[in-house]
């Protein structure tokens, strides 16, 4: 990782790959070759950004589906780690729950949506659901995957100097398996997206899908585009700061 | 055989270990008797496949006898038991815990409080001469290091008797040389039950107070012998006639039960 810092030439290329790949959009759009209402100039979703920035709808919205996905994820997760490590060291609990969550994995958290809103409502509650039902199941899975791949080793010698099986999971299984569990639910996360931003572009008040949504009922190309810059951007901010909170969660892996 | 000796710490009664595996069942150990009795440093030699670890493994509790028992002060071992602190070859460090909270876990398990966990850590610490890796992770150690961690992990435990499965077999030679003059010293100041498992007959000699052979699978005890050499065995200890006796009387039975391991193979 540390290599990359040596040298800032790949740095510099792709920031100018990034300009002329901009530079080449605005000319063939100020050109006339595209209909504005198709593609619009990168000048005018910038115009379009300043404006939303300016009366505050932009971050309103951002922050909207970024709460919703934060708050759906954690939930889904604090059942999904506790739950997980049972099931990873329980035969007879992971027989019991096992049809339940095969038959759980494969739905698209889309097929919710319905349901959803019919119990719930156009609420906040049912944004929350549709990241849960989307993430919660495969991030079972990862979690449960993580707690077979420790060395049966480990668990004999904690259990050799005196730990219980709960003291097991809490000390061996849990730590042992926290570097694949958090690999894992960064995977969760960007699928957490895709359901926030699906169950927002069905029905919603606000949020980066509600801006896409009601930009293409009034022919504002330029805002949907800047939404779909936005969540790019937003995710790409997320992983960062992700990446920092795995370093200080796993000292030992460095 | 008296197998009911009042001295006796650990009775291996008669035991007998079936596997099953894919080329149907094996027997791993044989109607095996042995006696340890308290304080003693017993040392099992054998080939390798002879059912060692096997038989270390259910004096600890990780196994359970297909017949016969496993006697720990008189009563039946029927699980994992903390009175055997174990020492595995692979060192089995926890990676995510320093150096001091490796030693300190079994302690932790035993809900004593942080500030006496520090102190009894720090003195096991200090035993093994790591002072000054108390902070270090595992990853960061050489093979010896981690070992003399692991064995400081379960002296902080305060067993009654340590099971080391070849606990010195990964390691180079002068480290290993170094860790069993340490091993020596802290059965002569703790006087703890020890039973070691190699199958490296010199170790056997520079370490046991009593060395027990193995047969060839399935696995009996072919030999006690006695080894009275004094302690520390150091260099004339070594070249001495004593010394070579021994070690001319284990390895004809080391041999015998190899050569039958071969041909069992072969044929």
């Amino acid at each position: 990782m540390d290599k990359e810092n040596h040298s800032k030439k790949p740095v510099v290329i792709s920031i100018f790959s990034l300009i002329l790949f901009l530079v080449v959009w605005e000319i063939v759009c100020k050109g006339g070759l595209i209909d504005p209402v198709f593609m619009p100039a990168p000048s005018k979703i910038f115009a379009r950004a300043v404006k939303l920035i300016g009366n505050g709808e932009l971050m309103a919205h951002t922050f909207a589906s970024t709460r919703r996905v934060m708050v759906g994820f954690m939930i889904s997760s604090m059942v999904a780690i506790p739950f997980g490590i049972f099931l990873g060291s329980s035969r007879l609990f992971m027989a019991i729950c096992d049809p339940f969550i095969s038959l759980l994995r494969p739905l698209p958290s889309m097929s919710w949506i319905p349901l959803s809103l019919l119990w719930l409502g156009i609420t906040e509650t049912q944004k929350y659901s549709i990241v849960f039902m989307g993430s919660f199941a495969p991030s079972l899975l990862y979690i449960i995957e993580a707690t077979k791949s420790i060395d049966p080793l480990l668990i004999r010698a904690a259990r050799n100097l005196g730990a219980s099986k709960l003291d097991v999971m809490r000390e061996v299984i849990l730590p042992g398996a926290l570097p694949q569990i958090i690999s894992g639910l960064k995977v969760m996360l960007g699928i957490a997206w895709t359901c926030i931003i699906s169950a927002e572009l069905v029905a919603a008040r606000e949020g980066l899908g509600f801006m896409i949504m009601n930009g293409k009922e009034y022919f504002q190309t330029d805002t949907v585009m800047l939404g779909i810059v936005m969540i790019s951007l937003t995710v790409m901010v997320i992983y960062v700061v992700l990446k920092k909170f795995e370093r200080r969660l796993l000292p030992w892996t460095r | 055989m008296d197998t009911l000796n009042d001295q006796s710490k650990i009775c291996v009664n008669t035991v007998t270990k079936c596997f099953s595996s894919k080329q149907g069942e094996v027997t791993a150990l044989k109607d095996l008797s042995l006696d340890i009795r308290d304080g003693e440093f017993l040392v099992v030699v054998g080939a390798s496949g002879c059912g060692k670890t096997t038989l270390i493994n259910m004096i600890a509790g990780f196994d359970t006898p297909s017949s016969g028992e496993v006697l720990l002060d008189g009563k039946p071992v029927t699980g994992i038991t903390p009175e055997c602190g174990m020492i595995f070859q692979q060192y089995a460090l926890f990676p995510w815990k320093t150096v001091q909270e490796n030693v300190e876990f079994g302690l932790k398990m035993k809900r004593i409080p942080k500030s006496e966990r520090k102190a009894i850590a720090a003195k096991f610490i200090d035993l093994v001469a790591l002072n000054g890796f108390e902070k270090s992770y595992p990853h960061h150690l050489s093979g010896g290091m981690k070992q003399r961690v692991s064995i400081a992990r379960a002296l902080a435990n305060n067993p009654e008797v340590m099971l080391l499965d070849e606990p010195f077999a990964a390691l180079d030679a002068m480290t290993r040389q170094v860790l069993q003059e340490q091993l020596v010293r802290i059965y002569e100041k703790h006087k703890k039950t020890i039973i070691f498992i190699t199958h490296s007959i010199d170790e056997a000699l520079l370490l046991s107070s009593r060395i027990a052979v193995m047969t060839a699978r399935p696995g009996r005890i072919a030999q006690e012998i006695i080894n009275d050499l004094p302690y520390p065995r150091n260099a004339d200890v070594q070249l001495s006639d004593n010394y070579m006796a021994l070690k001319r009387k284990i390895w004809d039975s080391v041999q015998a039960e190899v050569l039958k391991s071969m041909e069992v193979e072969t044929g």
